[in-house]
């Protein structure tokens, strides 16, 4: 049986994805972030949208294509992500 | 030498609580999570349970100086701290949903029968051993599962003090032997090793008050 992930799992897997593709000032594509987030085209592109007006994520502008890279606020929310993940964890409990 | 053991399992109990539950309440704050919601709600809980029988205890030794607690104090902060163990296995009873319950109901009967006769005090301790027992097993499926450290700690934590509750039970048919002051010290020692795994992550607060109100409002939420 699949393990659904709630809409706060989906949001760090795609903050993570993104801070782990951003190896430079470029960012991540969304074809590598579905793939690392494992998440669908058209529900990620909802939910980029909010992250980026939340100050999340930035846009990058690119001649190609749209790509993402994480803010600094998004690295404060995935560090304290992690943390509280770590903390429900502890507790046998998925956050 | 009982009533100093106290004293300072309550307050261990209720610092343990309130820090718990602050930094639960501080995630629920910044991730809107249901699971770190209904942990604040449980170690709040707990700590102000372990709170109110502290309190009796500091009044009975500053102005009544009876030598034991008022009852109904008592019962109370108990009461609270059940309420807290609830909420603990009432998010694994979620996680788990069905099938675990029905193992978490048919142990539950006995304890109750058990304890019929007993007065309030020590129906609600039977609850509060179910309800660690219950929390003490999951936590320990979910550390097969994961193989977390911290997870073994909270584990263990959570069966320390039920194991204590239970002790404190027999304490009832011996009660002038040292029984009841080995059920303090292993609730201590529960409490310290719930403490472990929490004492290692940063306990602080950072908040992300524009993206919680927006993240609310388009997640639907």
């Amino acid at each position: 049986m699949g393990i659904y992930r709630k809409q706060i799992e989906i949001v760090g897997d795609i903050l993570y994805a993104a801070e782990e593709l951003t190896i430079d000032q470029n960012g991540a594509s969304i074809t590598r972030l579905i793939q690392k987030a494992n998440i669908s085209h058209s529900r990620i592109s909802k939910i980029l949208t909010n992250l980026v007006s939340q100050g999340l994520l930035e846009q990058v502008d690119s001649r190609r294509a749209c790509k993402y890279r994480i803010s600094m606020t998004g690295k404060d929310f995935l560090k304290e992500y992690r943390t509280f993940s770590e903390f429900t964890d502890n507790f046998g409990l998925t956050i | 030498m009982e009533f100093l053991l106290e004293n300072i399992l309550n307050l261990i109990g209720f610092i343990v609580g309130i820090i718990i539950g602050g930094f639960a309440y501080a995630g629920y704050k910044n991730t809107g999570s249901p699971v770190l919601f209904r942990l604040t709600i449980a170690f709040i809980a707990i700590g102000i349970g372990f709170g109110i029988i502290w309190a009796g205890y500091v009044i009975d030794d500053i102005y009544i100086q009876e030598g034991k607690i008022n009852r109904g104090l008592q019962a109370l902060g108990l009461g609270i701290q059940t309420i807290g163990y609830f909420f603990i296995a009432f998010s694994h009873t979620i996680k788990s949903f069905f099938p675990k319950s029905r193992y978490f109901r048919s142990v539950g009967i006995l304890p109750l029968f058990a304890l019929s006769a007993m007065n309030i005090e020590h129906i609600i301790r039977s609850f509060s051993f179910i309800l660690l027992v219950y929390g003490a097993i999951e936590t320990f499926v979910s550390f097969l599962e994961g193989k977390q450290k911290g997870t073994l700690a909270v584990g263990i934590g959570l069966a320390l003090l039920a194991f204590g509750e239970f002790i404190a039970w027999y304490s009832l048919v011996f009660p002038e032997s040292i029984l009841y002051s080995v059920s303090i010290l292993l609730k201590i020692s529960g409490l310290i090793s719930l403490f472990i795994p929490i004492s290692r992550l940063p306990l602080r607060k950072i908040k992300f008050d524009d993206f919680e109100d927006n993240e609310d409002e388009k997640f639907g939420r």
